[in-house]
Parts: C-alpha cells; structure tokens; sequence
C-alpha cells in the first residue's frame, strides 16, 4: 500500500469503509511504495457491503483473499503479513540439494492488489480480539472488520537448551534457515553425521520430513559417500505413504539413513550440537531439529485454541468458524480438523471458507457439502518423486470432513515423471493462490 | 368489482423489477452452481480450469471432461494421481464439475 493509497484509506475510515481505524506515525513514515501502476482489474469496492481481515499471506491465507474478492459482492479484503513477500515451503527441501534457488520460491502480492482490489498492510499484529473483528498492529495501527479470518501458519514449541536456534536450525518455515541449512550441509566433513528430527503430529506437512529425509540421503550418497543420515522420530511408525518411505529408508537409502521411532528429545546442547532423549544422546555435525508445533500465541492469547490439548483451534468446517468466536475463521495449518497440514488443501479451505462468507454476507448459508482435497509430490531421489492424494466429503453426521477411502491413497514407487510434474503441480498451485 | 389493470408496457417493467428484487433476495442461487466442487480442480488446472498447469479445462464440453473423469475414475487410464481423485467423487459430482468448466470461456 503506496502512502496515497493509505490516505484513502485512512478517508474511508472517516465514512465507516475502510478496515483501518487509526495508523500511528512511525507505520505511516516508513510505507513502502508498492512500486506497481498496472490498472486494478477488480478494483477494491468503494461502498464495501463487508469488510475481512486477513491475517497470513501464505497459502490459506492469499487464496481467501484472492477468492473472496472474485466470489464476493463487494467485500473489502485487507491481507495483513509481517513480510511483504512469501517463501514457499513447498520445494524448500530442494534448496538443501541447490536445485532450487529461494529466490524461485518467492512469490510477492502485487497481483493480489492490482488484479483483485485486495489491500494489504505488512505489519506485526500485537492482539487480536476474535469476538469484535479487530486487529492490533505493533505501532498502534487497529484493523476493524466484519468478520476475520486467520491464516497463521505454525509454530514451534520451545525446545530446552536451545538458546541459538541457528545451531541446529528447523528449515520448516522456508526462509533464513533453509539457506543456513544448505550451507550447514555443504560445510559438512565428508565422513560426518547429519541428523534430522521429526515431532509427533500434527505437524505441518506429513510427509515432507521424510522426502526431506530421502533428499539428504541422495545427496550425500554422491556428495559424501561416508555420511550418514540419522533420523529421529518422535512417532512410532511413518506417518504417512509408509509403502514407499519404508522402501526408500530401508532399501534405497538403507545404507545412509538410520531411523529411530518414538523417540523424544528432552533436551539439547547447541555448543556439541547434541540431543538428549529417552534413547540416549544423540551428536550431529548437521542437526536438522523440527520442533512440535503449534498455532501462533496470539491465538492462544484470544481463546481460539480449543483443541488438540490446546495447541490448534477448533472450526465448522462449512464455514472455518472457531467454535469459541463464530465471527472469527481460522483456515490453514492453524485450525484443528481432520484434514493435513499442508498448502494444498490450505488452497482448498481458503476456498471453502471464501465461498462460505460470500454467502454469509448474501444472506444464504454455507454450501451444506463441501468437498476437499490435498495432493502432493514427495522426492524420493534429487530426480524422482511419488505422489499422495486425499480427498474429503463432508460427513454431517461427525460434522467433519471425512477421507474417502478409494479417493486416497498413493503412487506404487517413484518414478521421473512424477518428479516432472511435481514442477507442472507447483507451477499451478502458485499460480491459483498468488496470481 | 374493481380490476386493476396495467398497461401492457407497464406489466413488462413491474415484471423486470420482480426479477431484480428476486435477484438481490435470493442471493444463494446467484453462485454458479459447482463452483466450489470444482475448484478443488483449480491447485493442478489453474483458477476456473485456465491454467497454468496440467491440461486446460476451461470451454471443453461437459460430456467430454464428465468422460474423461470416468476413463480415470474406472482406472482406463492408468493407476495415477487422477484415478485417485476422480474415485473420491461421487457420479452426480462429476457431472456438476464438468457442467461447471463448460461455462468457463
């Protein structure tokens, strides 16, 4: 948002439009141009019939934007982030390899703004209060809507002793970490220990830390030869596609990874890079440590996390509605359903809440039987992939998505074409969510 | 008794302004019917089946992508990704998704 754009902005605030009720100086100073003059083909509505609040751009939280102002009537949609551009998780393990640049997994909201009328503000939010709309940023800025939806992604629990994270980085949110953990990994004595940690679900992306896992090994297999790859799992079997990633652990890999189940780290060591669990202690000269995870403070801090002991926030799945503050949704790896953590079915129920609040604002109700889906592709090799499918019908009798049966399941092994369409898969979900 | 009768013009406009009344009230049927079943197309065929991304989906005729989804479903073409997805559908569901890429130009 350019300072002229704020200023409307701020003028509408005046006749009751606009979401934005009070900007502090310090904000108003230091707004970046938005640098783009491309005619706004669906421009924002100057007599807003709604107004949302949109807390997240990653994958839940640009597609709600994106389709509530394609599907809306007249709803002003403001997207909030702490970043004005998104790295992309999804083939983040990539960059470990130097297949992939970050700068390939960068994906910024210009066409949200010019193609959609979607403002956007990047910010810090402080408080959020789920039961009147309304959102804090750092600096006194205060966002008022009709309804909100949040789309924050994960966060870590907090692992005892690790008091410098870059010692044994997670990688699992793409950015700074993913470029540390690829040069930890370069850096690496040809004969040493890489260990990768996996928390007990749910966690954000099933299967990603074993293709993770089969990308390391493949690497280091031509790189290293004398490496290893320890991996440790605080669950007691895969969590997903076990066909392939047992295959691929034990026989293709067998001879660089060793995998560990249930095991729990108590603590670490970032000096000797050394993690203390129930199994003993355990010494990398990489440690790849995903923590637990759960959804941001902020959302424990206004109610919203009801489920999961606590750690996600319960929904409708008609509508993403928290059960504990009906006005406020929560789509993406944040809320508790049945469905994964991961950014393509986020995708889907950005869209299923998108199409929810049109109707609500019309009037109607949600559509009584959404359907869900999530596909993904999973490295087995730096040059093949499987792939995994779910998809879910609304099961009114649980009031929840259900998995059915025939519709999921994944490929039989790993092949190069699989791997060539993970390219065609990414380009499209990209596209559908930012452009 | 008295019968209260409309120019012809007149009926035509009172009409017209029903209609638009009936629009603006009945909002739930202004949603293209699929839509939302069909986006779950949209991650791999590209918004509203336009693409980028696997094949185009956007102008074919229904009776074509309905067939195509059954060739999938009933595994003619193969074990892949989209015999998995067209088996988690129901038949009634397929046609609505169909229906609902024939209208996209």
């Amino acid at each position: 948002m350019d300072r002229r754009q704020l200023l409307r902005a701020v003028a509408g605030a005046a006749a009751g439009f606009s979401p934005l009720l009070a900007l502090a100086d310090d904000d108003r100073k230091t707004r970046r141009k938005s640098g783009s003059s491309t005619p706004q083909a669906l421009p924002a509505p100057t007599s807003p019939k709604a107004r949302v609040i949109v807390l997240g751009g990653g994958m839940g939280g640009t597609t709600l934007a994106k389709y509530l102002r394609m599907w809306g009537d007249a709803v002003d949609v403001t997207l909030v982030d702490r970043n004005p551009s998104y790295t992309s998780c999804i083939m983040s393990s990539l960059v470990l390899t130097g297949q992939r640049s970050m700068s390939s997994l960068a994906f910024g909201y210009d066409n949200l703004r010019t193609r959609y009328g979607v403002r956007t503000v990047f910010g810090e939010v402080v408080a959020i209060d789920p039961v009147a709309c309304r959102v804090t940023l750092q600096g006194g800025t205060v966002l008022q809507g009709d309804r909100l939806v949040l789309a924050p992604g994960i966060a870590f629990d907090e692992v005892p002793g690790l008091t410098q994270p870059d010692a044994m980085p997670h990688a699992w949110k793409a950015g700074p970490q993913t470029s540390l953990l690829a040069r930890q990994l370069a850096a690496m004595p040809t004969n040493g220990v890489a260990v990768l940690t996996i928390p007990a679900v749910p966690y954000r992306c099933p299967p990603g830390p074993y293709e993770r896992a089969c990308l390391i090994a493949d690497w280091l297999r031509l790189r290293k030869p004398q490496a290893r790859l320890i991996v440790l799992d605080a669950n007691p079997d895969f969590v997903t596609e076990k066909d392939n990633f047992s295959r691929a652990f034990f026989d293709l890999h067998g001879r660089v990874i060793e995998y560990r189940t249930n095991v729990i780290i108590d603590s670490v060591d970032p000096t000797s890079r050394t993690l203390f669990t129930n199994g003993g202690a355990v010494r990398g000269d990489v440690v790849n440590l995903i923590p637990r995870q759960r959804a941001p403070q902020l959302l424990a801090d206004a109610g919203l996390l009801n489920a999961t002991g606590g750690r996600f926030a319960a929904v409708d799945v008609l509508s993403y509605a928290s059960t504990a503050a009906p006005s406020t949704h929560v789509i993406g790896d944040a809320s508790a359903t049945t469905q994964p953590k991961a950014g393509h079915i986020a995708n889907q129920e950005a869209k299923v809440c998108a199409d929810a609040l049109a109707r609500l604002f019309a009037g109607g109700s949600p559509d009584p039987a959404p359907v869900t889906n999530s596909a993904c592709y999973s490295t087995i090799t730096m040059s093949k992939a499987s792939w995994l499918h779910a998809l879910y019908q609304y099961d009114a009798a649980s009031a929840s998505m259900k998995p059915v049966a025939a519709g999921s399941g994944a490929s039989v092994g790993w092949n190069g074409n699989h791997f060539e369409d993970m390219g065609t898969w990414f380009t499209a979900l990209m596209a559908d969510t930012f452009a | 008794m008295f019968v209260f009768r409309l120019p012809r013009s007149a009926r035509a406009c009172a009409a017209a302004a029903a209609c638009a009344l009936l629009a603006t009230a009945a909002p739930a049927q202004t949603v293209p019917a699929g839509r939302l079943l069909a986006s779950n197309c949209f991650q791999c065929h590209g918004t509203n089946g336009k693409g980028p991304g696997f094949d185009r989906l956007a102008g074919k005729s229904a009776s074509d992508i309905y067939h195509e989804l059954i060739e999938f479903r009933d595994g003619k073409q193969g074990p892949g990704i989209m015999a998995r997805h067209a088996l988690g559908y129901s038949d009634a569901q397929l046609r609505e998704i169909a229906a609902y890429f024939a209208t996209q130009r």
